[in-house]
């Protein structure tokens, strides 16, 4: 193990410093070696040094981020768990189920001959309450509607639309399926018969 | 392994200064730890009923073991709140499985080894919803606040920049590690634990883990430089 030129090779001077890190022997040879060889000495200080910095630089950036105040409060919530654990976890009682809960309660001390009783009085009640409210509405529609309704006489049902507003209909359509952006849909309006050619063809 | 009679580091002016340089272990090889007999007596204390006293004394594993547990939790998620969480998880997991631990294994083997799960766990569903969903930040502003400034908040700017440069340095380099080599690596040197712990820990043989931790030092100095 020890090379030619009579000095420890890296693996004899690793055993080393494992041997100090198990708190073992060195052999004893070895252990001789470095006694009478500087240069071995020297590389074995080397070695400690090395692995020793990695060390301190992984804990001193621990020691940055986990602070003792962030220790302290790291015990505290670990303990604070282990009071709880074995412990049924808690149920959060929400409204909905709260409610449900007092609603049976509350409907099991009830007659329900009464709960009945109370539900149509009130639907009558009701019922003859909006009835005379409405009626007056009915009476007077337009002192009711907040903005006087202009009906076009031009637009009451049964009557045709003048021609000349299907021409602008007509070439607002066109002119928006010549836009830019439904060129995509060309292709399916092809494919879709036209009412003039169904009627030229069923007159 | 307990055999004091062996030298430790040779004799020589140069060894004990290396010998010094090695972090302490808190383990004697072959004694249980505190942390183990505490936590047989946490067992003890559930399966007798006492369980507010077991609580009491299961703050004190949690305090022994918070920092380290987050070092490594971060080191595999690189988020601060996912780190927080999953070592919070491990802690409440650990508690609730207490009376089927045994002390054949030490407490930080157990505990480490469930955090890793759990750690592995998230990382799977995150990448899982990274897979569906737009993919956050892989560390939130704040880390990179903290990372940038809280913890050398008596550098001047340069030198915290700089000290943010090399950390993401060393990031990038652990993060090029193969998976095997990645894990033992920040088992080892992030998470304290020794080469047999870590074997334990992941299942691979010890011997295996020592290579695995060689090659992933040598990848490391190879990349960045030799220097940290």
């Amino acid at each position: 193990m020890i090379g030619r030129a009579h000095h420890l090779q890296d693996d004899r001077l690793f055993e080393c410093y494992l041997a100090g890190l198990d708190g073992t022997a060195v052999d004893r040879l070895v252990a001789a070696h470095l006694a009478e060889c500087a240069a071995c000495a020297a590389h074995l200080r080397e070695l400690v040094n090395f692995m020793n910095g990695l060390r301190e630089e992984a804990e001193a950036d621990t020691d940055a981020i986990f602070t003792p105040e962030r220790l302290r409060i790291q015990q505290q919530q670990i303990l604070h768990r282990l009071e709880h654990l074995g412990h049924a976890a808690r149920v959060l009682s929400f409204p909905a189920r709260l409610m449900g809960r007092r609603m049976a309660h509350t409907a099991s001390r009830i007659a329900p001959r009464w709960a009945i009783a109370a539900a149509a009085a009130g639907l009558f009640v009701g019922v003859g309450v909006g009835t005379l409210i409405e009626q007056p509405r009915r009476e007077a529609p337009a002192a009711i509607a907040p903005f006087p309704l202009v009906v076009s006489p031009a637009l009451t049902a049964g009557d045709p639309l003048p021609a000349g507003d299907d021409d602008t209909f007509l070439s607002d359509l066109e002119m928006a399926l010549s836009g830019p952006r439904n060129r995509e849909l060309m292709p399916f309006d092809a494919l879709t018969p036209r009412v003039q050619a169904v009627s030229n063809q069923f007159p | 392994m307990s055999d004091p009679g062996p030298v430790r580091y040779p004799a020589s002016p140069s060894a004990p200064a290396v010998a010094a340089q090695l972090p302490e272990r808190r383990r004697t090889p072959g004694q249980p730890s505190d942390d183990t007999r505490l936590a047989v007596e946490i067992r003890e204390l559930v399966e007798r009923g006492h369980s507010n006293e077991a609580r009491e004394r299961f703050s004190g594993l949690v305090a022994a073991h918070q920092r380290r547990a987050l070092r490594v939790a971060y080191q595999y998620l690189r988020d601060s709140a996912d780190a927080d969480e999953a070592v919070q998880d491990a802690f409440v997991k650990v508690f609730a499985h207490i009376g089927s631990y045994r002390e054949a294994w030490p407490f930080e083997v157990w505990f480490t080894r469930i955090l890793i799960n759990g750690c592995l766990d998230r990382r799977k569903a995150r990448l899982r919803r990274d897979r569906w969903f737009v993919p956050a930040e892989e560390a939130s502003g704040t880390d990179e606040a903290r990372r940038a400034f809280g913890g050398a908040s008596d550098l001047d700017p340069e030198a915290r920049l700089l000290a943010r440069e090399r950390r993401d340095r060393i990031d990038e380099a652990v993060s090029r590690l193969d998976g095997r080599q990645r894990t033992v690596f920040m088992l080892c040197h992030y998470g304290d634990c020794t080469p047999r712990e870590v074997s334990v820990v992941t299942g691979l043989n010890e011997s295996t883990v020592r290579v695995h931790l060689f090659r992933a030092a040598r990848k490391l100095r190879g990349l960045l430089g030799g220097k940290p």
